[in-house]
C-alpha cells in the first residue's frame, strides 16, 4: 500500500485549518448603485452613512457602485438581466418592477414599526408602488424650481425680490437677462431625460398635460396649450432667442456649468443643483435664489424627482439589503443629505428640522413641492419614453422648428401605441 | 466474426483520437465565447423579451424591425458613415506612407507619433474630442474663433451635419494609422528596380505612383479596405461616447441603434434581431474578404 509521506499532508491540513475560520468570518457583501454616488458633493454623505451602518452591523459590508449618471440605468439593466444586479439600487421604479427586476418590499416595510412607517405620506408611498405593491422606499427626491444668478439679475437692472410670476413675464425677464455672449437660460436637448422633465414642467405651467390620466394616450400635440408651451419654450433656442446655442447637447451638466460659468442667468433646476454649481464656482455661494416656475395657471405642479431604494429581485441578502435602507432612510442621513448635498427629503418629519429651516433656499423648495407631481411617470415604458422618444422628437422640433407640430403629432401616435403595447 | 484492425491503422486511429483531444479544449473554447453567444442571440431575437420574461414570437421582431423606418434610417446612415470614413482612411493611410516612405530621416519618431490615436483606448479618445468640440468652453472653437474663421460658437455636435462629420473626423483620426501602417509594409515590399526602370523611361512621380505603386499595392489595398469595412460597420465606441445616436438620430448607426433599443428601450428582442441582421451584413463582407484573399494568395502562388 502507498503511504503519503506527512510533510505532503502537512500543509494542506494546515491550509484549510487556517483558512476555515476566514471563510466562516467572510461578511455579507451588499452591492449599492445609485445615479448619484459619483457626485462630489454627496460623496462625503454616504461615505459616513456606510462607515457608520458597518460598524453598526459587523457581518455586513457595503460596496458602493460607481456608475456615470448617463450609463446608470443601462448597467443595472445589464446587471439584472445577467441576474447580477447590485442588492440595493435606485432606479426607474415602475419600469424596473415591471420587468421582474426588483422585490417587493411589503413584507419588510409592513414588519416595521407605525413610527417609522407613518415617515412617508400615502402619496409618496403611491409613487414607488407597482400594481399595489411597494418596491422601493423613498429616500431623496428633487423638486424642480426656477434659480437664478443675483448679481446677472441685478445687473439687467431687474429686481429679485420681484421674480417673474407669469410664463409671459418670465419671457420678459429672459430678454433682459440676454446679451451678446450670455443668455437668460439654456433649452434642454440632449439626450438623457433631463430634457424631458424640463419639457414637461413648461407645459404644466401652461395648463397643458402630456398624457391622459391613466396614461393610455399621449397629448403633446393633441393639447393646445401642451403644443403652445412646447413651442414657446423650444422657440426661445431659435437664432436671436433666449436661450443658449447647442441645446441639442445641452443637458443637466452642461446647464450647470453654463450657470456657473455665469453665461445663463437662470436655470430650471432641482435644489441639487446648487451644491454642483457652488462645487464648480465657489463664488456663486449666496449669490442665488430660487422661486417657483413661472406659470400661466393657479397653482401649476411642478416635477419633483423621487428617488426610491429597492432591492433587485437577483439580490442574495435581501434581509440585510432592507437593513441598510431602513438605515440610510434614518431622519439623520435625510437631514445631512438635504443640508450638505441638497438632495430634497421625503420624510414627514424632516422639514421642521431647525437645520433645513436654517436655509431659505430649501425651505423655498420645500414648499414647492407641495405642488409637485412625482417623476418618473408611472408607466413601465418610460424609461424608454422619457430617455428617448420624447428626446427625439424635441431634437429633431429643435433642429426643424417648422415641423413642430407634425413632429409632435407623429410622437403622440407613437406613443399611443408604445403605452398600450405591453 | 470479429475482424481485428491492423496495428497501423490503430496507431492511425489513436493519433486521431489524439488530435481532437488536443483541438477539444480550443474548440470548447470558441464554442463559450462564439457558438454559445451566437446562439443564445438568435434565440432571443425569436423572443418577445419584457425585463426577465420572454414569449417566443417566432420571426415577429424581424418583421417589426424591418417594417420600422428607423432601422432602414439607420442602416443609411451606417452605409454613409462607413463609405466616408474608409474612404478617407484608405486615402489618408496612403499618403501618410507614401510620406514616411519618402522620409530618411525622423521615420521611426513620426510613425510612433502618427501611431498615437490608434493606441488610445476609443472610448477615451471620444470623450477627449466631445470636450475638444464643446460649444460654448471646447478648444475647437476657441481656435477658431482666435483665427476669426467662425464668429459665433459652432455646435459641432449639436447639429445633423457637423455631428455627422464629426463622429466621421474622430473616426479617421483614429483609424487612419492602421491603414498607414499597412501601407508602409507594402511599399517596402515594392521592387525598387521598378521605380527605376519607370524613371529610366521619364515617368513622372504621379506615372510612378499610378502605375508601379498601386498596381504593386492593388491586394493589400482590396484586403485593407474589406478588413476596414467590417471594422466600421459595427463600430460603436465613438458614436456611443460622442452623440449616442443623436442629434435627431442623425448619427444612429447600427450598432448605436442595437444598444438604444435593448439598454434603452428594454427590447431585446428586437434589438438582437438587429444583431443578427448586422451580423449578416458583416458575414457578406467576411465572405468577400475571404474571396479576395483566397484569389490573392492563388495569385501570388501562381
Amino acid at each position: 500500500m502507498n503511504r503519503i509521506h506527512p510533510s505532503r499532508t502537512l500543509p494542506i491540513v494546515l491550509a484549510i485549518g487556517l483558512s476555515a475560520p476566514v471563510f466562516a468570518q467572510q461578511p455579507i457583501v451588499l452591492q449599492w448603485q445609485t445615479a448619484n454616488l459619483t457626485e462630489s458633493q454627496y460623496e462625503p454623505i454616504w461615505k459616513k452613512t456606510i462607515a457608520e451602518f458597518e460598524a453598526a452591523n459587523p457581518g455586513i459590508k457595503v460596496e458602493p457602485v460607481l456608475v456615470a449618471r448617463k450609463d446608470h440605468w443601462t448597467k443595472f439593466v445589464a446587471a439584472a438581466q445577467a441576474r447580477k444586479a447590485p442588492c440595493i439600487v435606485t432606479v426607474d421604479l415602475t419600469t424596473a418592477a415591471y420587468n421582474g427586476y426588483l422585490l417587493p418590499l411589503d413584507r419588510y416595510f409592513n414588519a416595521e414599526p407605525a413610527a417609522f412607517r407613518n415617515a412617508w405620506s400615502r402619496d409618496m408611498l403611491a409613487s414607488a408602488k407597482w400594481k399595489g405593491e411597494l418596491y422601493g422606499l423613498p429616500i431623496w427626491g428633487g423638486t424642480y424650481g426656477e434659480i437664478y444668478n443675483r448679481d446677472l439679475v441685478v445687473k439687467a437692472g431687474l429686481d429679485p425680490a420681484k421674480p417673474p410670476k407669469t410664463i409671459d413675464e418670465y419671457v420678459a425677464w429672459g430678454r433682459k437677462l440676454t446679451g451678446d455672449d450670455h443668455w437668460a437660460l439654456a433649452v434642454l436637448g440632449g439626450k438623457t431625460d433631463t430634457t424631458t422633465r424640463v419639457l414637461l414642467t413648461w407645459i404644466w405651467a401652461n395648463g397643458g398635460e402630456a398624457f391622459n390620466k391613466d396614461m393610455t394616450e399621449a397629448t403633446f400635440a393633441k393639447n393646445p396649450k401642451s403644443l403652445a408651451a412646447i413651442k414657446l419654450y423650444l422657440g426661445f433656442a431659435a437664432k436671436n432667442g433666449i436661450a443658449a446655442p447647442s441645446p441639442t447637447t445641452t443637458n443637466y451638466l452642461e446647464q450647470t456649468n453654463l450657470f456657473a460659468q455665469g453665461k445663463i442667468a437662470t436655470m430650471r433646476n432641482a435644489y441639487w443643483s446648487v451644491a454642483k454649481v457652488v462645487g464648480d464656482n465657489p463664488a456663486l455661494k449666496g449669490r442665488m435664489f430660487a422661486t417657483p416656475i413661472p406659470a400661466n395657471v393657479p397653482n401649476a405642479p411642478t416635477l419633483a424627482s423621487v428617488a426610491a431604494s429597492s432591492i433587485s429581485a437577483s439580490c442574495q441578502y435581501p434581509d440585510a439589503a432592507w437593513k441598510f435602507i431602513k438605515f440610510d432612510a434614518d431622519k439623520k442621513w435625510a437631514v445631512q443629505r438635504a443640508v450638505v448635498a441638497n438632495w430634497m427629503p421625503l420624510r414627514n418629519d424632516v422639514a421642521d428640522d431647525p437645520a433645513i429651516q436654517a436655509d431659505p433656499m430649501l425651505t423655498e423648495f420645500v414648499k414647492m413641492g407641495a405642488h409637485a407631481r412625482s417623476y418618473p411617470l408611472p408607466h413601465p415604458a418610460w424609461a424608454d419614453i422619457g430617455a428617448n422618444d420624447v428626446v427625439d422628437a424635441v431634437q429633431k422640433a429643435l433642429l426643424t422648428p417648422e415641423r413642430t407640430d407634425a413632429i409632435f403629432r407623429e410622437l403622440d401616435a407613437k406613443l399611443d401605441k408604445k403605452l398600450n403595447d405591453l | 466474426m470479429a475482424t481485428t484492425r491492423p496495428p497501423r491503422a490503430r496507431a492511425f486511429a489513436r493519433r486521431r483520437l489524439y488530435g481532437y483531444a488536443f483541438v477539444a479544449p480550443v474548440f470548447l473554447f470558441l464554442c463559450a465565447i462564439i457558438v454559445f453567444p451566437l446562439g443564445h442571440a438568435f434565440w432571443t431575437s425569436l423572443q418577445r423579451v419584457r425585463g426577465l420574461r420572454s414569449t417566443f414570437v417566432g420571426f415577429d421582431n424581424y418583421a417589426r424591425v424591418l417594417a420600422d423606418d428607423a432601422f432602414w434610417h439607420s442602416l443609411s446612415i451606417s452605409f454613409a458613415f462607413t463609405g466616408v470614413a474608409v474612404a478617407l482612411h484608405m486615402v489618408l493611410g496612403l499618403a501618410l506612407a507614401l510620406l514616411l516612405d519618402e522620409l530618411r530621416s525622423a521615420r521611426a519618431a513620426l510613425r510612433i507619433a502618427f501611431l498615437t490615436p490608434w493606441m488610445v483606448a476609443p472610448a477615451v479618445g471620444a470623450t477627449i474630442w466631445l470636450w475638444l468640440l464643446e460649444p460654448q468652453f471646447g478648444v475647437v472653437n476657441y481656435l477658431l474663433r482666435a483665427a476669426g474663421m467662425i464668429d459665433a460658437p459652432l455646435a459641432w455636435l449639436g447639429e445633423p451635419g457637423p455631428a455627422f462629420a464629426s463622429v466621421v473626423a474622430v473616426d479617421v483620426w483614429r483609424g487612419v494609422p492602421f491603414v498607414m501602417l499597412l501601407m508602409l509594409a507594402g511599399l517596402q515590399t515594392v521592387p525598387p528596380e521598378q521605380y527605376e526602370a519607370a524613371a529610366m523611361d521619364g515617368a513622372s512621380a504621379w506615372q510612378r505612383f499610378r502605375f508601379v505603386t498601386l498596381p504593386n499595392l492593388r491586394y493589400l489595398l482590396i484586403v485593407a479596405t474589406t478588413l476596414d469595412v467590417i471594422n466600421t460597420i459595427r463600430h460603436y465606441d465613438i458614436i456611443g461616447v460622442m452623440t449616442a445616436g443623436g442629434p435627431a438620430q442623425a448619427t444612429e448607426v447600427l450598432p448605436v441603434l442595437l444598444y438604444n433599443t435593448a439598454f434603452r428601450g428594454n427590447r431585446f428582442g428586437e434589438a438582437a434581431a438587429i444583431g443578427v441582421l448586422l451580423l449578416l451584413i458583416v458575414l457578406a463582407l467576411s465572405t468577400f474578404y475571404m474571396r479576395v484573399t483566397r484569389v490573392g494568395s492563388e495569385d501570388g502562388a501562381r
